[in-house]
């Protein structure tokens, strides 16, 4: 196994072992956000970054290309506004809750395999950055989604009146119903500039990557939309943001073998 | 004087608490904060004395000293002749006083165990903990500390803090105010956070008084009774609203409290589905304490309301109570490892100190 994989494996399982971790925690009722977690993910993160890093020099180009790079990329990026957002909205558990879906997400690239790259010409950089913000934005949409999920456990043991150890390590649901609107309209806004970039790289209306990632785009600007008119609750919203992101996580698979 | 040296062999604890003594002999022994500095000097200067801390709070007065005297006991009983004189008490009073005595390593377990908030009423309260970080830095800047004390204080919040931190002694709520406040706290940001109290018993007032405690941005106050509610409304420095008006203000709360005398359903669901609708869906949280219950149960079926009467805040409460029963013996465990670590106690199957506990 190269390295670049060998440092992806290593990440996941850092995750995997955030994850284990704080399940214990949670179910002896001891779980805390500590610095343990932090540094699991921060940990992560590093290991991820040096794949990225290293894949790239391997393929020559930014790794975007496959859907195992491109699931590697979108867990990265999801980390990353982890990070930005998590605690500018004061979201604690949010990280117990990321790492699921990206040890899930490298598992899968890395059971998929990291096949090289078809040789390419001179690179686009704005090609580049298309793909780059796009894959940013779903990570974005990722990240309501377990926000969404968040609020829905939430909302969930306040009615029921189940006031237990993750009842108060949740955040409060006002926050967490703020958290998802913003995170859907910084996701909208960042694929609005990548597909704003596919005008300017004059690609063909008919590509079936620009037909599904209009599609999304469509999609978060409804749910965008009944969030700022307040059409629906706070928790059909969230289960909007959760459901929603089924589909740019299938359009990936789509497009990346379309 | 004497100067402050190391003294752990002289170290001496003597006081009172809610346990041992009721509250209204508690009230006479209590130090005043403006008098507290002088009697850790009066403490300090009393014969035999080096060192001396003085912690009075609502629940408890102790003195901490060491000394230089023959005996643990000699310096108890010089403590407690010291509280007899200062507060003036009656021979039969100055009988009747129940101290605990406690030297050396009984000492220093008795403040681990206070700044952990396991000697407290309500087990785990974090209160206590800066109360006696307020007895200490009085005593340190009145220069009634030394080595020994300062060493035991800064040991006590390190084993406060580790308690905190390592076990969940302080999470859950005990009683049904702070289970309100908890409530508020999941569903809104408490700073931003708007209450209305529709009736204005005793139980409501408490848990609005939790509420403000912890931040509530303001308070409305509807009563049959106007004057009653213009009187609670002054207290907590919020706004009276007369009882006919507080359903057209629904939709301006957060959180409403609810407790008045009526025999039927006050708060009905088709009035909290139009407040949700003015409100645009932002979640309100209903506190129903009132026997019988002033709001339909019906209206937790309505998305983003969130109801409880005062048997599932009472659960809850018992429930936090018993949690925190659950971590005693952590936090017992915790306390013990740091007495070894600080050298009050030798490791298992060596011979201990001979503390004195009278």
């Amino acid at each position: 196994m190269p390295l670049s994989q060998q440092l992806l494996l290593a990440a996941t399982l850092t995750f995997v072992g955030a994850v284990v971790q704080a399940l214990l925690a949670l179910k002896s009722g001891a779980w805390k956000q500590g610095r343990a977690q932090l540094l699991l993910m921060a940990g992560g993160f590093v290991l991820q970054t040096a794949f990225i890093y290293l894949r790239g020099q391997e393929v020559g180009q930014c790794p975007m290309k496959s859907l195992p790079d491109i699931l590697v990329f979108i867990a990265w990026s999801i980390l990353l506004l982890y990070f930005l957002v998590g605690p500018a909205f004061r979201l604690s558990l949010l990280g117990v809750f990321t790492a699921p879906l990206i040890s899930i997400m490298q598992i899968m690239a890395l059971v998929g395999g990291f096949a090289p790259y078809a040789p390419k010409g001179k690179i686009n950089a704005l090609v580049e950055l298309h793909a780059a913000v796009a894959l940013i934005a779903y990570a974005a949409f990722a990240l309501a989604c377990i926000t969404g999920v968040m609020y829905l456990i939430q909302e969930r043991l306040l009615k029921r009146h189940q006031i237990g150890g993750l009842f108060y390590q949740l955040p409060p649901i006002q926050g967490l119903s703020n958290a998802i609107q913003r995170l859907v309209r910084l996701g909208l806004l960042l694929l609005s500039i990548a597909l704003g970039t596919s005008f300017a790289l004059q690609t063909s209306v008919s590509n079936p990557k620009l037909v599904f990632s209009w599609v999304v785009w469509a999609l978060y600007a409804v749910i965008s939309i009944l969030m700022w008119k307040h059409f629906t609750s706070p928790r059909k919203t969230a289960w909007l943001a959760v459901i929603g992101f089924i589909l740019p996580f299938i359009s990936l698979w789509i497009v990346t073998h379309a | 004087m004497p100067e402050p040296t190391d003294n752990r062999a002289g170290l001496v604890c003597v006081g009172l608490n809610y346990k041992t003594t009721p509250v209204e002999v508690r009230e006479r022994l209590a130090f005043p904060e403006a008098q507290v500095p002088q009697a850790v000097q009066q403490v300090r200067g009393l014969p035999g004395f080096v060192e001396s801390v003085v912690l009075s709070t609502c629940n408890r007065v102790e003195l901490y000293a060491t000394h230089a005297l023959p005996s643990g006991d000699h310096g108890h009983a010089a403590l407690r002749d010291y509280l007899v004189e200062h507060f003036e008490l009656q021979p039969e009073h100055a009988e009747a006083l129940v101290l605990y005595n406690l030297d050396s390593a009984e000492a220093a377990r008795h403040l681990f165990r206070v700044v952990s908030g396991l000697d407290s009423m309500v087990l785990g309260e974090t209160e206590i903990f800066g109360q006696v970080k307020a007895a200490y830095k009085t005593a340190l800047d009145t220069g009634a500390t030394g080595k020994t004390l300062n060493k035991l204080f800064q040991q006590a919040f390190t084993v406060g803090k580790k308690v905190r931190n390592e076990t969940t002694i302080q999470r859950g709520s005990t009683s049904v105010g702070s289970v309100a406040v908890d409530l508020a706290e999941k569903v809104h940001d408490l700073k931003e956070c708007r209450v209305m109290l529709v009736g204005a018993g005793e139980m409501s007032r408490t848990c609005a008084q939790s509420l403000l405690s912890r931040g509530a941005k303001s308070i409305i106050v509807s009563n049959r009774s106007y004057d009653k509610a213009v009187e609670l409304a002054t207290e907590m420095k919020g706004t009276a609203m007369k009882f006919d008006e507080w359903e057209h203000s629904l939709h301006e709360v957060d959180v409403i409290i609810s407790s008045t005398s009526a025999p039927h359903f006050v708060i009905k669901p088709e009035q909290i589905e139009q407040t949700m609708r003015k409100r645009r869906w932002e979640p309100l949280l209903l506190i129903d304490i009132a026997v019988p219950r002033d709001v339909d149960p019906a209206v937790n079926e309505i998305e983003g309301v969130y109801l409880y009467d005062i048997d599932a805040l009472q659960t809850i409460a018992d429930e936090g109570r018993r949690e925190r029963e659950r971590q005693l013996a952590a936090c017992e465990r915790i306390i013990e490892e740091q007495l070894e670590k600080f050298g009050f106690l030798k490791p298992p199957g060596q011979p201990q100190h001979g503390f004195i506990v009278s």
